[in-house]
């Protein structure tokens, strides 16, 4: 247990997570241990081997290219798999649904319209409509003076009234 | 939700524009009418001498279904004798010469609110009042009147008064 203390500590030291004081009593007992000196040693070894792989590795490294490839893929468009479109198109189904109700809302509420103004505009058939019955000519005052007279309906061609008025008269023997 | 509103907004607006042009077309209606009353009007005046022996009818006359019937119908031959055109102004006298020399003086009293012309007529000689006094028919446009029972060279007169905003005075 105590070595295994002071194998953390040892550990801890060369990491430099020790506090000044507690940095200072250990280097006090590591020289008098030759055997942690040299295990420090190894670590230190391994780790500016560590160091210089890693320093290698990244010279050969183009950053350039694999930052481009990165942005490149950052900035392409996102292509679900198959297997994600399907809940994609699934949380969509409610917003289509939404546009579709209020399309046919509108749609209706156009052909409504279209059907009112339709109504208005429409030619009224023949005896249907207030209007059509006005048709044809009506006698509404008559003096017939001296004379005879009979005022006549008679059918237009469209089944109008057309008014007729008959006088009698006398051979007037004018040219 | 705001995909709604805007859908809401644009059929508010949709009705706002089909009612607005309907309320346009009812102004532009009534101002039509306005004007109609006080814009001159054509009109044809037909002369047709009737008689009852056998001859022929003028074949202008066949589309005057009316003129087949009673009490036309005893007539055997028809003849167009004239057919002057003109135009009736509101509180305007407009003069016809009838060929037994009598004359017809038409005119436009008004329009009424169905459309329909009030006109009015006298069939006189020159300074008398002899024959017809006075007449006042309401006409719808293209619906023609008649004054029938002036006799005249061993026939009857028929006169037809047409008026109509379609045809073009001369």
């Amino acid at each position: 247990m105590e070595s295994a203390k002071a194998d953390e500590k040892l550990q801890m030291f060369f990491d430099g997570e020790l506090s000044p004081q507690e940095e200072a009593e250990l280097r006090r007992e590591l020289e008098g241990s030759t055997e942690n000196m040299a295990e420090l040693r190894q670590w230190e070894q391994m780790r500016e081997a560590m160091h210089g792989a890693a320093a290698e590795w990244t010279a050969k490294l183009d950053s350039d290219a694999l930052f481009a490839r990165i942005e490149a893929e950052v900035s392409a468009p996102e292509l679900p798999s198959e297997v994600e479109r399907a809940p994609v198109e699934l949380r969509v189904v409610p917003g289509g649904r939404e546009r579709r109700i209020w399309g046919g809302l509108a749609t209706g509420f156009a052909a409504a319209a279209a059907i009112f103004l339709a109504v208005l505009a429409w030619p009224e058939e023949p005896g249907t409509t207030p209007l059509q019955m006005a048709r044809g000519t009506e006698v509404v005052a008559v003096d017939f003076g001296a004379n005879a007279g009979t005022v006549f309906e008679v059918e237009g061609g469209a089944g109008q009234p057309l008014a007729v008025i008959w006088i009698d008269d006398e051979e007037m023997g004018m040219p | 939700m705001r995909r709604r509103r805007r859908s809401l907004v644009v059929t508010m607006l949709l009705g706002a524009w089909l009612y607005s042009g309907v309320a346009s077309a009812q102004q532009t209606s009534l101002a039509r009418s306005d004007r109609d009353a006080t814009s001159s009007v054509p009109a044809e005046v037909l002369v047709v001498l009737a008689k009852e022996e056998e001859g022929k009818i003028d074949p202008q006359l066949k589309k005057l279904t009316a003129l087949r019937r009673p009490p036309f119908n005893s007539f055997r031959s028809m003849k167009i004798l004239s057919k002057p055109k003109l135009t009736l102004t509101p509180g305007k006298d407009e003069i016809v010469s009838l060929p037994n020399g009598r004359r017809l003086k038409l005119t436009l009293l008004r329009v009424m609110p169905d459309g329909r012309y009030k006109v009015r007529a006298a069939i006189n000689r020159p300074n008398k009042s002899d024959y017809l006094p006075l007449l006042q028919v309401v006409a719808s446009a293209g619906d023609p009147f008649f004054v029938a029972g002036q006799s005249y060279q061993g026939g009857t007169l028929v006169v037809g008064v047409t008026v109509d905003p379609q045809k073009t005075s001369k």
